[in-house]
This record gives structure tokens, sequence and C-alpha cells, in this order.
């Protein structure tokens, strides 16, 4: 009998602790599904690209939350921030990171907050500002930091860590301000890239893999009109962002071009509205989380648009004081692919080689012989010619150049004088291998299957001391 | 012995390479040492043509001109359709046309020719020229071509397949596209191809290093040497096929005959021995030393330096310069077509269906010549203007209506003549 | 109660014995497994290695399942009835497309490849790619009334106009037999090009295509040609070899209905130049060949690619009735594209010759004629439309299943289950995985592209591996390699694990690498599935010919002919011993180029290796008697320069016989048609 009463009293204390942990178990702290967005005082039309300034700075901003569906449950998330923006939600959609600025006129770093525990945890410890984070495959984050006296002359440089923010690495090394990186579905990096020097250009969008290896052209506007937002890409390969053109004082349009042929797929999706948008990002269902404004009196408010029809859809918040831009939403997607890396930091050099160095267009592609050819390269730093070198008779060129060190290539025929003005700048990482077609070749073509004469023998080493006696060759490794 | 200087002026400069040929020379036989001073002989005219410029024409004796008939006193006429291939009938070419380097030929050395359908191969010192709606058109070893030195030619009757033998290696020549077949990157005996010709699905090969054939379905390469058949040396210098068997003419091995389907070996050579002159007429074949051999219509024709041998399967004829219409009893070449065989000398060319003989000689210093008709006792000459090119013949094909033949200074196209 | 205390007791010591030995058990599993892998992080998982990868025994039959795995069909004239080739049930399935099931399963010979119909649909013709012929069925019985003798793994099959002459195209001995279908005799064997697949017959009846997929051997830095064959239908002979520059993989051929313009399915690979990266198409490129059907017509190749996307082994190709849009199989990314003909054709018109050879290298130009891509089910190959065009059926490969596409809407409108064994064993999911372009970066290529057939592709390539223009290497087979580690030319690798893990990931298809799950699958499936073809034409019975047996003797020699002893270390039998002819260990053969970076290569495998040409780690010699005629002067490479020509040639016919082991097993079985390997 006793021992019935004492397996009775065990088993109701069992049931106790079980529904304990069930009622525990179903309080949902996740956010799921809450929209999480930037809200911004003043919102200032003339942006800084090199800098920026009044563009990814912007002072007293704030991240905040709320469920689309139910605007009471509105909740700020940085309220111990003086400023604070850029929200990016994990893959598993249980953490945020974002840029804040924790004073007035301090420094901006790379944040973490964790949903369920709504605890936040500084990412970043540098001297310089650090704005921009987007999370890479394999717990590593990439964001873009401020490069003041920087040897390549940037303005800001893309650069990644570990989530504890250990193990940081540069990845882009020209004298350009690269800003918002976005990851693409494929694993590759998409930034806003802007030349600084040696003259100051409009910003592009330009892709390199997250070990900052094949830099390359991604997409690029022939207007005048400047790319203004972070992309973001959708589950069905279209990215979208936002140009304007402060030259025609037009403010902000939504475009889209798509991830399999960037460079011709531009389009303008809001033709039919009027007013500005400054921020879009795709949801799942298709349809896109914008953030717009009728007139400049107004403050930017968030809205959907329907891609299909080119029109607004539903409000989803407006506040009077605040514009609000940068929404994302709280939930788990799908994770780009983690590509590996080539890079071996033991190595002091990178290689490049050139299929012919006078394909220059598809036009003048078959056209080669009845231009002028070019016989000789040289090959510019950022303050100094690091060398001529001859190419090949079939036009290719094979060059060993110093890690990490940018530097920009010009054509010459067999008397130096100057074929083709400079390419962009190119860096190499160290141990990356890479290869081009040609000199300002349409990014479309792929290079004929024909072995170029020049990896027939090693390397010219960059950069080449010139002498009287004629070119010498010094070992780097 | 200097008959046999021009035959090997076409080939010495490989020959001289081969370790076959320095092993040749070694031998310490008669048979070897006139090879030996033949070779030598060409070694030096060679050089005598390449400083003077000119080709040596061998003087030829002057024969009377006989007018008449023939024995059954009627005029030798040739008719129409398939005269070569009727018994009976002895065709007489004339009209020559002679084709040069002027004409589109990459060289006047012609070495073999071959009627392929409504075109005409030519092999020469300088590629392989096809002669095709009245233009001749050259391919060399740029276009795929194994050597340009193009001494054999055959066409697959099946597959229409031209297979091509050069001093370099043997070629497929299949629809434009050349495939080649050497010592080194095939089972090909050795890159000297005297002879190629096609029998099914089987392609044979008589070289500087025994004779073979490629199974085109197998793809497999068997080869016949001193070491696995009845040669006295690996040495071969004609093929030919007919009833199931293949012919090589051995180079002083006589002739080897090979049965396809036993796979058996049996061998002719000369009863005489080594001895130039054949001491008992028509007891077998008249030399040990063969250039070619060719059948047709149940005859083996064969041919030697020193005179012609036909042989019925049972019976054996000789046939020599002094006693029949034998242009020369230094023979280059042979093929029989039906019952008539043309065989190419040092001194013109020769015709004959086991009856009547019909030779076409060049006169000196004229491109006119005559075509001399011999029947048992009666012989007369049919002048011919123009004649062929030189008497010095290396190759010879012939059609119904067409006789071509390749000669030292080019290749010649004879018609056929109606009454 | 004794016996209680006895019983925990017992089960008391296990537990503290297990509890004691898990930690150095686990440490020895977990170094076991880090040493096959060559990684840190790859689970400990016993079945992997000891369950997944058996090839034989019961266990093998217990986790293995014998799929169908479609490869080509054809429709009936009235479009009721398919009739699909199971390849790897060595099936031709008869499927009612009304009520979407099988209604007949017809047993063919060994790995069938092609089916077509005579035009009375009286009979289908099956070429069986394993068993070297082609097999007639009378489709009244639907029952094998006859069976061909072909030449080597016949494929492509062309029917002639007056239904009297079957063109088989034979895909391992590079040649196209001509069959006589009233005597049933081979008339003739005409030359292809190097690996023909696909045949078509031209819509007048005058004129046969016969694709081929590997380029013809050539030394490296050569330009790549690929040939596609010619025929005069009424002469049966060959016209013309065309070569088509910088392409291979040409899979298949289709011409348009008017017979104005053929088409073919092509891969344009990037072997001559150093593989260093993968963007911007430097390592494949997948289009279409346009050949005019008129003298000295042009010959224009497109790309179906696009700048960041490509869509990897293109196979089939047909065109609709009206001549309007062409569809292509895209195996390796489990898509069909749908292109315009139209636009094509104004392409062909409006363009220079230069732009036309400009779009044979551009990304761009797809834009102009792709209307759409189609996803499928995993690894579709064949496709064939209904005589009214309306319909699309696919045979989806590694599906078991035909997918029906609508050519109007470009939707798939239905599948067909053909009945295969539901569950997806690991060895199944690794074959997806080896045809699936999915793991290399813009899905540009699959391993079956360098492996078609899981075999290689005949290529060498410019692996760079340090410096550009170094290690120039011949790609090797995937066919039977689970038991001869090690690995990659130089041995680098000791297991397929090491072999395609992360190494492969970053300097191959540079992007993310398999993970666990998949790497155990790739594994299972290359040690397990990857047969070699019987050799049928060298040695079907395991009886040596005569050549091939005195070869045997010079193989297995001990002294050399003047009767000096041969050092042990330079034999052929020393380092190719039976059954797979490789010793396994590295050696030195006196091959070693300047652009080597290895001093020693990984002793190759010899079985099937007639199909493997070129030979040598680079591929320098184009053919087996060039390993020593050219190469082997040093005698490094085995002792041969006292070798007459006879007994050289005697050495190639045995080493052309050499086989798989497999096949030694099941002589009597090797040509049945029923042959299994598994």
């Amino acid at each position: 009998m006793k021992h019935v009463k004492v397996l009775i009293l065990l088993f109701v204390m069992l049931m106790f602790v079980v529904s304990g942990i069930l009622l525990v178990s179903c309080k949902d702290k996740s956010m799921k599904g809450m929209i999480v967005f930037t809200q911004v005082p003043e919102y200032s039309q003339y942006k800084n690209y090199q800098t920026g300034d009044s563009w990814r700075y912007v002072p007293q901003a704030r991240i905040v939350a709320l469920y689309p569906d139910k605007p009471t449950s509105f909740r700020l998330l940085t309220g111990d921030f003086y400023s604070a923006r850029s929200p990016e939600i994990s893959y598993d959609g249980r953490f945020m990171i974002f840029a804040g600025q924790l004073k007035q006129n301090g420094l901006w770093q790379i944040w973490e907050l964790e949903f369920e525990s709504m605890e936040k945890r500084q990412v970043t410890y540098f001297q310089e500002s650090c704005i921009d984070p987007a999370f890479l495959p394999g717990g590593r984050i990439v964001f873009s930091k401020s490069m003041a006296f920087d040897s390549t002359g940037a303005g800001h440089a893309l650069h990644t860590c570990n989530l504890d923010g250990t193990d940081v690495r540069r990845i882009t090394f020209h004298p350009n301000a690269d800003f918002t990186p976005t990851v693409l579905s494929d694993g590759r990096i998409l930034t806003i890239s802007s030349q600084i020097y040696p003259e100051k250009e409009c910003p592009m969008l330009m892709v390199l893999r997250t070990d900052g290896t094949k830099y390359d052209l991604y997409y690029k506007d022939e207007t005048d009109e400047l790319i203004c937002t972070r992309p973001w890409e959708s589950e069905r390969g279209n990215i979208y962002f936002i140009r304007s053109n402060p030259v025609k004082g037009e403010t902000g349009s939504i475009f889209t071009i798509h991830r399999n042929r960037p460079l011709h797929t531009c389009i303008k999706l809001n033709n039919e509205i009027n007013g500005s948008f400054n921020a879009v990002t795709p949801l799942k269902s298709g349809k896109l989380l914008v953030s717009y404004r009728s007139s400049d009196n107004n403050k930017y408010a968030l809205y959907e648009f329907d891609t299909g029809t080119g029109q607004l859809g539903k409000l989803i918040y407006e506040d009077p004081k605040y514009s609000s831009m940068e929404a994302v939403v709280v939930e788990a997607h799908q994770q780009p692919r983690n590509l590996p890396s080539e890079v071996d930091l033991q190595v002091k050099t990178g290689l490049l080689m050139c299929q012919d160095i006078n394909i220059m267009d598809e036009q003048s592609m078959n056209a080669v012989h009845s231009q002028k050819k070019a016989s000789q390269i040289e090959v510019l730093g950022l303050d100094a010619s690091l060398g001529i070198m001859n190419v090949k008779e079939d036009g290719s060129f094979y060059l060993k150049a110093m890690a990490d060190k940018p530097f920009r290539i010009r054509t010459l025929d067999k008397n130096g004088k100057v074929i083709s003005e400079p390419c962009t700048w190119i860096w190499l990482r160290p141990n990356e291998r890479r290869g081009c077609i040609g000199c300002h070749e349409d990014r479309e073509l792929v290079p004929e299957n024909r072995m170029p004469l020049a990896v027939k023998k090693s390397p010219v080493i960059i950069p080449r001391h010139i002498t009287l006696a004629g070119e010498k060759e010094i070992e780097l490794e | 012995m200097k008959k046999g200087y021009l035959k090997l002026t076409v080939l010495h400069l490989n020959l001289i390479k081969s370790e076959i040929m320095k092993k040749f020379l070694q031998r310490n036989s008669v048979r070897y040492s006139i090879g030996a001073i033949v070779l030598l002989a060409a070694f030096l005219t060679v050089i005598i043509i390449y400083k003077h410029n000119k080709m040596l024409i061998i003087r030829s004796d002057n024969s009377s001109v006989i007018s008449g008939t023939d024995s059954n006193n009627h005029d030798i006429v040739a008719k129409r359709q398939g005269i070569i291939n009727k018994a009976g009938v002895m065709p007489v070419y004339g009209h020559w046309r002679t084709f040069t380097t002027r004409d589109g030929l990459p060289s006047d050395k012609a070495y073999t020719v071959r009627i392929d359908g409504n075109r005409v191969l030519a092999g020469t010192h300088d590629g392989l020229a096809v002669y095709e709606n009245d233009k001749w058109r050259t391919y060399t070893t740029k276009d795929g071509l194994a050597h340009n030195g193009v001494v054999s030619i055959d066409v697959s009757e099946l597959t229409g397949d031209v297979w091509i033998g050069t001093l370099g290696g043997l070629n497929r020549w299949s629809a434009g596209k050349f495939e080649t077949f050497n010592q080194f990157n095939s089972g090909l005996p050795n890159d000297l191809v005297y002879a190629v010709i096609c029998d099914g699905n089987d392609v044979w090969v008589a070289t500087g290093g025994g004779a073979g054939h490629y199974n085109t379905i197998t793809k497999e390469w068997e080869i016949f040497t001193e070491k696995n058949a009845p040669m006295h040396e690996p040495w071969t210098y004609g093929v030919s096929a007919g009833d199931g068997k293949i012919f090589i003419a051995a180079w002083g091995g006589g002739v080897i005959e090979y049965t396809n389907k036993t796979r058996k070996f049996r061998d002719y050579t000369d009863p005489d021995g080594e001895m130039e002159i054949d001491l008992q007429p028509d007891d077998g074949l008249v030399h040990d030393i063969t250039t070619a051999t060719s059948y047709a219509d149940g005859i083996l024709w064969i041919s030697t330096y020193f005179g012609l041998s036909r042989y019925d399967g049972k019976n054996w004829n000789g046939y020599f310069d002094h006693d029949s219409g034998l242009a020369s009893n230094f023979i280059n070449f042979i093929r029989a077509e039906g019952p008539v065989v043309f065989i190419c000398c040092d001194n013109g060319l020769s015709s004959f269906d086991g009856e009547t003989w019909v030779t076409y000689k060049k006169n000196d210093n004229s491109t006119d010549g005559k075509a001399i008709i011999t029947k048992g006792k009666s012989v007369r000459e049919m002048p011919l203007s123009p004649s062929i090119s030189h008497n010095f013949i290396i190759g010879v094909d012939a059609r119904d209506e067409e006789l071509w033949v390749a000669t030292s200074k080019g290749v010649c196209r004879g018609e056929l003549l109606k009454k | 109660m004794k016996k209680v205390y006895k019983i925990i007791l017992v089960f008391g010591t296990i537990l503290l014995l297990g509890l004691i030995s898990y930690s150095p058990l686990h440490k020895l599993a977990r170094n076991h497994v880090n040493y096959i892998t060559a990684t840190e992080d790859h689970p400990i998982s016993c079945n992997s290695c000891h369950i997944y990868n058996q090839k034989s025994g019961p266990v093998a039959k217990l986790i293995n399942a014998r799929y169908l795995s479609p490869l080509n069909l054809a429709v009936s004239n009235d479009g009721k009835k398919l009739y699909v080739v199971a390849q790897e049930a060595n099936l031709l399935l008869v499927v009612d497309v009304n009520r979407m099931k099988v209604i007949k399963k017809i047993r063919v010979g060994n790995q069938p490849h092609t089916v077509i119909l005579d035009r009375e649909e009286r009979f289908a013709y099956i070429s069986n790619q394993w068993s070297d012929n082609v097999m007639v069925i009378n489709l009244a019985g639907y029952r094998v009334t006859d069976t061909l003798n072909t030449g080597n793994g016949p494929a492509g099959l062309a029917l002639s106009a007056d239904g009297k002459s079957l063109f088989v195209a034979n895909s391992y001995s590079s040649d196209i037999s001509v069959l006589d279908l009233q005597t049933g005799e081979e008339v003739k064997r005409l030359n292809a090009g190097n690996n023909p697949a696909g045949a078509q017959m031209s819509p007048d009846g005058k004129t046969v295509l016969i694709t081929s997929r590997r380029a013809l051997i050539a030394p490296y830095s050569k330009p790549l040609l690929t040939e596609l064959t010619v025929i005069n239908a009424t002469t049966r002979r060959v016209t013309d070899h065309i070569n088509i520059e910088s392409a291979y993989m040409m899979e298949n051929v289709v011409f348009t209905p008017s017979g104005d313009l053929a088409l073919v399915a092509l891969v344009r690979p990037k072997n001559l130049i150093p593989s260093i990266q993968v963007e911007g198409g430097w390592m494949m490129t997948n289009g279409i060949g346009i050949i005019e059907q008129i003298p000295d017509g042009r010959v224009v190749q497109l790309l179906l690619d696009e700048p960041d996307a490509y869509y990897a082994d293109p196979s089939d190709i047909v065109v609709t009735p009206d001549g309007k849009k062409v569809f292509v199989s895209n195996s390796g990314v489990d898509c069909i594209s749908v292109l315009d003909m139209d636009s094509i054709r104004s392409i062909l018109s409006e363009s220079t010759p230069e732009m036309l050879r400009t779009f044979a290298n551009h990304l761009g130009v797809s834009s102009r004629f792709v209307i759409k891509r189609i996803y499928t089910g995993s690894n579709p190959k064949g496709i064939s439309l209904s005589p009214d065009g309306k319909k699309l059926y696919v045979a989806e490969h590694l599906q078991d299943r035909i997918a029906i596409i609508n050519t109007e809407n470009l939707e798939i409108s239905g599948t067909i289950d053909l009945g295969g064994p539901r569950r997806i064993t690991v060895a199944r999911q690794g074959r997806r995985l080896l045809n699936n372009a999915g793991h290399t970066f813009q899905n540009q290529y699959s391993c079956y592209t360098c492996h078609p057939d899981a075999h290689e592709d005949g290529l060498v390539y410019n692996m760079a591996s340090r410096d550009m223009g170094r290690n120039v290497t011949n790609t090797m087979s995937l066919r039977d390699i689970g038991e001869i580690p090690p690995y990659k030319w130089t041995g680098k690798n000791h297991s397929i694990y090491k072999q395609d893990g992360i190494r492969f990931s970053t300097v191959l298809t540079r992007t993310e690498p398999f993970n666990p799950k998949e790497l155990d699958a790739l594994v299972a499936y290359i040690i397990t599935g990857i047969p070699n073809p019987p050799n049928m034409m060298f040695n079907p019975y395991g009886r040596l010919t005569e050549a091939q047996s005195r070869g045997k003797i010079i193989f297995e020699r001990t002294h050399d002919a003047n009767g000096n002893e041969i050092p042990v270390s330079n034999r052929c039998i020393t380092c190719h011993p039976a059954p797979f002819y490789t010793n396994k260990k590295m050696a030195y053969v006196g091959t070693l180029s300047e652009t080597d970076d290895s001093l020693l290569f990984d002793t190759p495998q010899l079985n099937n290796i007639f199909a493997s040409a070129p030979y040598l780690h680079d591929g320098r010699a184009e053919t087996l008697e060039e390993i020593w005629t050219k190469y082997g002067q040093k005698d490094k490479h085995g002792v041969v320069n006292d070798l007459t020509k006879n007994q050289l040639n005697d050495l190639v016919e045995y080493l052309k016989s050499l086989r798989d082991p497999l096949y030694e097993k099941r002589i009597p079985e090797v040509n049945r048609a029923a042959f299994k390997f598994n």
C-alpha cells in the first residue's frame, strides 16, 4: 500500500514538472514575423558617397520592431544608443546585427542582439567606425570600416570577422569607399563602391568573394543616377535597390536587376508613382517592403509594393516624426553558399593572367588585328609606376604582384605610347590566381579555349626595377 | 645495272635511313650486292638530277616500223564498253594528254595513279594530287598527309575511304579527313608503305618492314616479316588480293601467298635460285626480286626487275623483252584489269592479255611516240601524237575508256582508240 | 535471488567495461575517420564506409536498389504510347500515355541506349550499348524477334527512309555500322569521330548526321575539334567530317522540319586555359551548334548560359513540328531550355561572321533566343515530342519518371512514374550528386561533364596547382576505382573522401563543399556503382587471341630478348599486377615534364585501358603504341626496346584485352543481355 502511495506521489510530481516545461517552452520570445527597421528623424538628400556622411552615418537613428498587422506591438530595440541603423537578421532568425553609435560623436561599431533574451553584444572594437553589417555563411559577418590614413587610400574598406569579433580580415584593398555589403545567394558579396583616387567616381555595384578575391564589376549605371541604398536579392533572383538622380533633383526610384545577367536587366519598377523611395527589401511573398513618401514634406513610411502591378500596397507603418527605412522581417531564411577560400596568408603574392590585352570590347574582339596592337603594358601603383612588361605575340601576359596592393594596368605600343587608359583598380589576395580576357573587355565574354603563350613561362614579377641595362626582376617570396 | 637507278631514286633517301636497308646492304650475296650497286647508282643519279635540274632519259632501241594487220587480219580496235573485262579484245589508248606542274600537279615525279569514280588520284613526290572537274588539287602534310611522297593508293569499295601509302606512313583519307597510321602510333610494320590495297574490311600494306593488314572492324594490326612468314627479308614491295588470297611481292623472296580463311602461307620462288637468267623457261617465277603482284580473272601476274611472270594456278609463264612485246625486263609495277595486265617498265608501258601485247613508247626528243602491237610473230607500230610523256613508268590505272599512267615526267591520260 | 545478483553482476560488468572503453574507442574511431576523410569534423558513422560502400554480397543487395534510369524514349505515331529505354534495368518500357502507366516491360540487352520506331510502327530498334547489338522488337506482340550484331558500344540509331538500312553509332569503337535489315547483316563499317553518340536522318531521307562526344585526339595546346559525321544515306558512304571547333560532348542532333538547319547540343570546355577560376565561364560553357545544310554552310555556336548562371551538360535536343521552338535538356541543372527558332534565325541572318564568332563565347546572347527554363526531376536526358508537337516527354534519368511538358504554356502538365524503387539509396543520392552541377559555382559544370558516363572526357587540363601553365593532366576515369587508392595523378589523395572533399571545392568547383552526408553518398556511388563496361571488342569471353596470348607472355616476362634479367622494378607485371593492373604505388617512368610539380606518378589501373586514350599522365601519348615508341625509348617504363614490331603489337593487343575483374567472375554472363553488375 505504501508503495502505491509513493508511486502516485512520484507520478503527480512528474506531471507538474512536465507541464511546467511545456508552459515555459510555449512562451515565444523569438519575435518571429515582426518587422525590424531603422527610423531616422531627419533624412538628408545630400549624401556623401565617399565618406558616408548623411548617407551611412546619420544622427539619432534608431531600430524598432513591430508586427505588420499590429501597430501597437511597436518596440524600440536600440533605446540605449545615440544612433543605430542597418539591422540584418541571422539565417536562423534568432539574432540581429546592426551598426550602433552609443554616444554622440562616438564611434560606430557592429552590435548583435539576441531576440530571445533581448541582450546586445558588441561585436567589433575598432578605433574607426564600422557600419553596414551583414551575415556571412559559416558564422562570420562582413561590414564596412572607415580607413583613415590607410596606405591604399581607401575611404571605407570591407572587412570580415567571426561573430565574436575575432579573426578580423580586410577584403578590399583599393582607393575606394566600399559600403553596404550584402551577400548574394551564390555566396559572393555585393557592395556599393565609389572610387576616391585619382578621380572621384560615381558609386557602382561591385562583387567579390568573401575572401576578397575575384573583385569585379557587377552593375554600373550609365546615366547620372546613383545607387543610394543597400541592394537586396530576392529568393527569385531579383536584386532590388533604390537609384536617385541628385543632379536632376530626382529622388529615389525602385530598380531591379536579375542575378543571372546583372549588367543588362535593369528595370525601373515605380513608373507610375510620384514621390520618392529610399529603401527596399524583398519579402518571401514576392512583394517588396519599401520606404516611401509622397512629398518632401512627409516622412518616409513603410509600404508593401507589388512588383507585378508596380503599385504601392498597404501601408505598414507611418511615423510623423521619423522616416522609416531598411525594414527586414524577423524570420529564418536561406543561407547563401559558403564559398571556400584560395587565400593563403603565408604567400605574399598573387598571380594575374590576361589572355589577350587587345580584346577590348565585343566589337573589337574580332577586329583586333585591324586596330593598333599593344605590345607592352604598364602596371601603375598608387603613386608610381610598378613597371613595364612586354606582352606575348598572342596579347597575353602573366604577372606576379604583391598581394593586397592596388594597381591599374594600361596598354602601350612598342614605342611606349599609351593605347588605352588604365582599367579600374585591381588587387590580388595572397595566393589568388586570377584571369582576365582583355582590357575593358565586354564583361559577358568568356575566354576562347586557347592556351596563352605567357603561361608557358614563369610570371613576370611586379614591381619591376627598370635600369638602363634593361629590366631586372626581383624576387618577392 | 643502270636500269635500277631510276626506280630507286624514288625511294633511296628513305631507304638509306632504314635499319632494314642497312641490314640489307650488309648481306654478302650476289642478289644484295646488285641491289647495293643499284642503290649507289640511284644515289649518284639523284645528285646529278638535282645538280643539272633535269631528268635523265633512258635511251631505247629504235625498232623499225612495221605496218600491217594482226594474224587474224583484223585491225586491232577496242569496243566502247567493258572492253577491259571482255576477253579477246585488246584495248589501245591514244590521244595522250600529259599533266605536269604547269597543269597544277605538285611535282612532275609521279609515283602512282588511281581512278576513283569521277576523279583521279595521283601520288607524287610532293603530295597527293586529285584531278576532278578538269582541275588538280594538291594535298600535303599541311592537310594531314603522313608524308608528301605518295607511292601507293587504293580506294575501299565498301566505304569509299582512300588509303594512301606514303614514304612516312599510311593515311586513311575519309571524306576530307586524313588519319595517319605510322610505325610509332600504330601497328603499321614500317613507314615506307610501297603498296596498299583494300580487301573487304582489311587494308593490306607492303612496307619496308614487312607486310601487314589492318582490320578496320577490330582495329587490329597483324604483320608478317621473315620471322613469321616465308620471307627472306622483311622488305616487301607489292601486295594484291583475289579469290580470298593475298599475294605479297617480297624483295628477294618471290611471292608470298596468304589464304585469308586458313591464315596459311605458301611462297613461290624462282626455281633458278639467284640466277639472273631464266635457265628453264616457264618453270616458275622468273626471279625472286619481285616488285608487284596483281590478280584478276584467276590469273596472278608478278613483276620483277628481270621479267614478267604469269601464273594461272597451275602453269607458269615467263615473259621477257627479248621474246615478247614487253617493253623492258625492269618492271616497276603492274595492274591487271580483267584479262589485261598493264606493265609499268623503265622503258615504256606494256599491256598484255595473254595473246596480244601493246607497248607504248615515247620517241626521243619529241612529244610523239608509238604503240607497238605484237601478237605472235606479227608486230606493227601505231604512231601516237602526242604520246606518253616519259618512258619511265611507275604507276598505272585503267578505266574502260581511259588509261592513266604515272611517269617520271608527269601524269598521262590516254583515251581508248576506236575504229 | 542469487541468479538475480549474477545477472546484475554480468550487466554491471558489461556496462562498466563499456564506460571504460568508450573514450579510447571513440578516440580511435575519430582518428580513423579523420585519416580517411582528411578532415577533423566528419561525423563518425561506421555505416558510411562499412555498409554503404559494400560492392557485393547480401549487405550490398540489401542496401542497394535496382533503378530503371530512363535514358531515351520514342513516341508512337498516334501519340498514345511511349517506348522508354530503362538503361539500368535493361528494359524497354511501353507506357500508355492516357493511363499514365507502364503497360509492358520488355527485357532487352545490356545497358540499352536508344530506341527508334519504323515508319509503320511494326518494329522498334533498341541499341544495347554493353551487348554490342541492336534488338528488333515486334510491336504487335512486344517480342524481340531479332538481334543484330554491331560495332562496340552501339548508341544512336537512324533508319533509312525506305526502312531497309539502319545506321548505328558505335560509341566505343568510334565507327558506324550500316545494317541491312533484310539480311540482318552488317554490310559496312564507316569511319566516325571520337565516341559517336547521336544519330539523325534528315527529313528528306538523304543525309544521316552522327555526333561525337569526344574531341579528336591532338597534342595539348592544339585547338579542340569534335567531329560531326555526314553520311549519304543512299550511297551509305561518309561524305563529310565536319569539325566543330572548341566544342565537345555533342550528345544529340536534330534537323529543323524543313531540313535547312541541323542543331546539336554541345559543351565548350576551357581545358587549354589554366584552371584558375570559374567566374566568367573560365571552366566550361554550354550551348548549341547550328549547321547550315547547304554546301559550305556555316557552323554557328550559341551559348545557352547566362553571365552568372550556367546550364550544364546539354544532352538531348528536339524541334517542334512547326519549327518554331527548340527544346534542350540540360541534364546537369535539371531543366529544359526552351529556345525560339525565329530569334535564332534572325541572329543567323543579321550577324556578320565576326559577330557569330564572338557569340560562341558570349553569355549575353542567350537572352535573345532562350524563352524559358523549365525545371524537371533529376537529370533529364532524352526528350521526345508528341506527333502534334503539343507535348514534350522528358526522361528524368535519375528520377525514374517521365515529365510531360505542355509546349504551348511551357509548364509541366504532369509526370508518369515508371515504377522504379521508391526509396533513394545512399549510392543513388551520390549518383545524383555526381550528375548535378549544383555543387559547382553558378552551376557551371558537374562531375559528369569531365567524367561522362562516370568515365573520362579524353581531355587534358591545366590544373595550375601552384603556377599557371603547370601540371597539365589527363582526366582519369571513375570506373571501378574504389579499391585502387591513391587518387589523383600525383597520388596525393589516399581516399576518395579526400579527393572529393574540401580541396576539390577549393580548386575545382569553387563553391560550398559537399556536406558530410553528401560526401558519404558520393563516395558510396563511386565505390559501388560505377563498373567498367564489358570489354566486348577485345576480350568479351576471357579467351585471349593468339596475339593477346603472345602479348601476355611479354607483359609477364622476366628476361629480355637477349636473355638478360629485367630488374623486378622494371617489369610490366611488377607495377601492373592483376586484378586492377596497378600495385597502387608511386612510380617514375621517365615521362616527367618540366611543368610537372610531382616527381612520381600514381600507377594507373589498366582495366579497359583501350577506352582511355590519350595516355600517360599528361595525355602526350595518343595511342598505346606511342607510350613506348615515342616516350619509352630509355626503357624507364618497362623494357621494350628489345622488342620487334610484331612483339610490341602483341603487347598492345594484350593490353587492349584487359578488363574489369568483375567479368572474370562471370564469364558466361558477360554477353548475356540481362547481365547485371550488382
